[in-house]
């Protein structure tokens, strides 16, 4: 009983993304703890601060992932070099979103690359996937 | 007949503007096109290559008809997807495949770039015949907000999603037609 009631938690707390986004986290998790032996689990703040903050992106420009989607993760966002229409990252607006892991690593390496000129960490990654599921 | 007609020419229209319809006032371009089309339904594959350009370069931008461009500027951008207009744009090896053979088979069979001193096009916009198509717009109403650049097709051509160009259906933000 005590592990089902564990495992209902468990799931209900990643509700909201995928099996194969929960088992793409999981890999991060790993990655994570090999690359930095204090490592302790994903946190919603970190990815916080890594969506909104600004840094110098891959045109050499003051860049932050906030600049196309918004600062609102459940409203619509717009592309800053061409205006296109960018539907909201978040899950709960979006039911769409984090349900392939291939999109997610597609446009997680896309758009570090566009934002922090770099690829992010697995820390980094997880960071803030686990902030865009909480929002 | 007529109906089989408009149907394969609406098919057409789908696979992505192999049939681009000039302005009405120039049937030469009009004509060009026209012969180089071959009227026969897509495959099941071909609507989902269509569909897959559509999804990854439309993702960021108007999903550009290939015939735009010739083959040497199209495997020229899919060569540099890394830095495509300054973002990473980098597809997964299979998806990155299927759409350089879907731009190659479907790309201008015309040079397109005559006058552009060996330049290879990367913007469809750098081409002579876009240029002198909208060399009459004003930059205000390319720059606006609801438009941004010469990028946004569909900002002003209401049917260009569909491969179609026609002047009666443009309509500029804030401006209305062009006639």
């Amino acid at each position: 009983m005590k592990y089902l009631a564990l495992a209902l938690l468990f799931s209900t707390s990643l509700m909201a993304a995928s099996p194969e986004v929960v088992q793409y986290m999981n890999e991060l998790s790993k990655t994570a703890k090999v690359e930095n032996s204090s490592f302790d689990g994903f946190d919603a703040a970190r990815g916080k601060e890594i969506f909104t903050s600004t840094h110098t992106g891959k045109q050499g420009k003051p860049m932050a992932c906030t600049s196309c989607h918004s600062t609102n993760l459940s409203s619509s966002g717009k592309n800053t070099l061409t205006g296109k229409v960018i539907d909201p990252l978040s899950p709960r607006a979006n039911p769409q979103r984090l349900t392939s892991a291939k999109e997610v690593k597609k446009w997680l390496k896309r758009n570090f690359m566009d934002v922090y000129a770099r690829e992010g960490s697995a820390q980094e990654k997880g960071d803030v996937l686990t902030y865009i599921m909480k929002n | 007949m007529k109906t089989l007609l408009n149907l394969s020419v609406a098919a057409l229209i789908l696979a992505g503007g192999a049939f681009l319809y000039a302005d009405d006032d120039e049937h030469e371009e009009h004509e060009r096109h026209a012969s180089n089309f071959i009227a026969k339904p897509m495959t099941k594959q071909e609507k989902t290559t269509v569909a897959l350009y559509q999804k990854e370069c439309g993702a960021c931008h108007f999903a550009y008809q290939p015939e735009f461009l010739p083959k040497s500027s199209w495997d020229k951008t899919m060569k540099s997807l890394n830095n495509h207009f300054g973002t990473d744009a980098t597809l997964d090896p299979a998806e990155h495949k299927t759409i350089q053979n879907y731009l190659a088979t479907h790309a201008s069979k015309y040079d397109r770039m005559t006058g552009m001193g060996g330049e290879i096009a990367i913007r469809i916009s750098e081409t002579p015949n876009f240029k002198q198509e909208h060399r009459e717009i004003p930059k205000k109403m390319v720059t606006q907000a609801e438009v941004k650049s010469f990028a946004n097709c569909s900002a002003c051509h209401t049917k260009s999603a569909s491969g179609s160009y026609r002047e009666r259906e443009i309509r500029i933000p804030n401006y209305g037609s062009w006639e």
